[in-house]
């Protein structure tokens, strides 16, 4: 029990020093970050207090391995929905900026070719 | 005209749009094209729009729309930049779209029996398609997916705020149902493709014929 405690922890505790490191190199932002500290914190939760997970068990009636793994499953399918309407956002962001760009340089092109210089 | 790598045929397409006279300018928009589309277009005296990032069809399309709105054209002609529309019918969808009051007309192969040569899976999937809009819509197009099309300054003012950027031939005719557009079929002559070859090939016909009703089938439920 102890020795899956330590490693749990240790996962824990690597995930959040890769999210804060990641967060630190500005590679990702905070608002998805926080998620991810969020998630490395109940791992370490579920490390301190393994008896959480039968207390779980108890409330949500999953008795078995496959359960749990339902529950991971499901946060992660909404965690990847959630980027991919990140990503459909971003895209339509693009495209607005992709066509006004456009629209812009032939403008100035235009005013370019009609300056006397 | 939207064009992605079209450099051997831009230049003749482009030429034909000049060469209808007065009051007709070839607007391309080059899709980040990575061959000399944009210069071609340019030397052949078009009004050349290079867009930085590769937006498919749908976005390419837009973005003339939205130019022809802020430059008040009234009429505003979708053209293929690979020479497969007859270009000396441009006049005649615009004439049809003024004289008769209509928002949107299509260019289509099939209304009357011509010539042109397609392949029977793709015959088959777009009258799939047809049928499929004409279920949902009631509205009867023989050719949904007809890039050969002519819109008036309404028309112009709701696609540029709003385009579907998939497959954007078959899906904006939901789009014009919703917003209630006066369309228009009218039967045209195609040529086959001079250069390159289609976005559609037959073996992927059914595959896209799927995408694109389902494409469709959503965009019945999307809000405005």
């Amino acid at each position: 029990m102890l020795r899956m405690q330590i490693f749990v922890g240790l996962i824990s505790l690597a995930f959040f020093v890769l999210t804060f490191e990641l967060i630190r190199k500005r590679v990702l932002r905070e608002e998805y970050a926080i998620l991810w500290l969020f998630t490395s914190l109940f791992i370490a939760v579920l490390s301190l207090w393994p008896r959480m997970v039968p207390l779980i068990s108890k409330i949500t009636g999953f008795y078995y391995v496959t359960a749990l793994l339902l529950i991971v499953t499901v946060f992660l399918i909404a965690m990847l929905m959630h980027f991919s309407t990140v990503i459909s956002r971003i895209k339509d962001a693009n495209k607005e900026l992709t066509q006004r760009y456009g629209l812009l340089e032939l403008r100035v092109r235009e005013m370019e070719q009609n300056m006397p210089s | 005209m939207p064009a992605y790598n079209e450099e051997h045929s831009i230049g003749g397409v482009v030429r034909n749009i000049k060469a209808l006279g007065e009051g007709y300018h070839a607007i391309v928009i080059n899709d980040n094209s990575n061959d000399q589309t944009s210069l071609i277009a340019q030397q052949e005296g078009a009004i050349v729009i290079d867009l930085p990032c590769n937006l498919g069809i749908g976005g390419a399309v837009q973005t003339g729309f939205r130019y022809a709105l802020a430059n008040e054209y009234d009429v505003c002609v979708q053209v293929d930049g690979d020479g497969q529309h007859p270009t000396e019918k441009v006049p005649y969808l615009s004439k049809t779209l003024n004289e008769e009051k209509y928002d949107l007309v299509i260019g289509s192969r099939f209304v009357i029996k011509t010539d042109y040569d397609i392949s029977c899976m793709r015959r088959i999937g777009i009258q799939i398609i047809s049928l499929f809009l004409w279920l949902s819509t009631g509205v009867s197009i023989k050719d949904p997916t007809s890039g050969f099309r002519a819109t008036n300054r309404k028309a112009m003012g709701f696609f540029a705020k709003d385009y579907p950027q998939d497959y954007p031939e078959p899906q904006s005719l939901i789009f014009a149902h919703k917003y209630r557009f006066k369309v228009k079929e009218v039967s045209i002559e195609m040529k086959n493709r001079m250069h390159g070859t289609s976005s559609i090939t037959s073996l992927k016909a059914g595959y896209y014929m799927i995408k694109v009703l389902l494409a469709m089938f959503i965009d019945l439920f999307k809000k405005p």
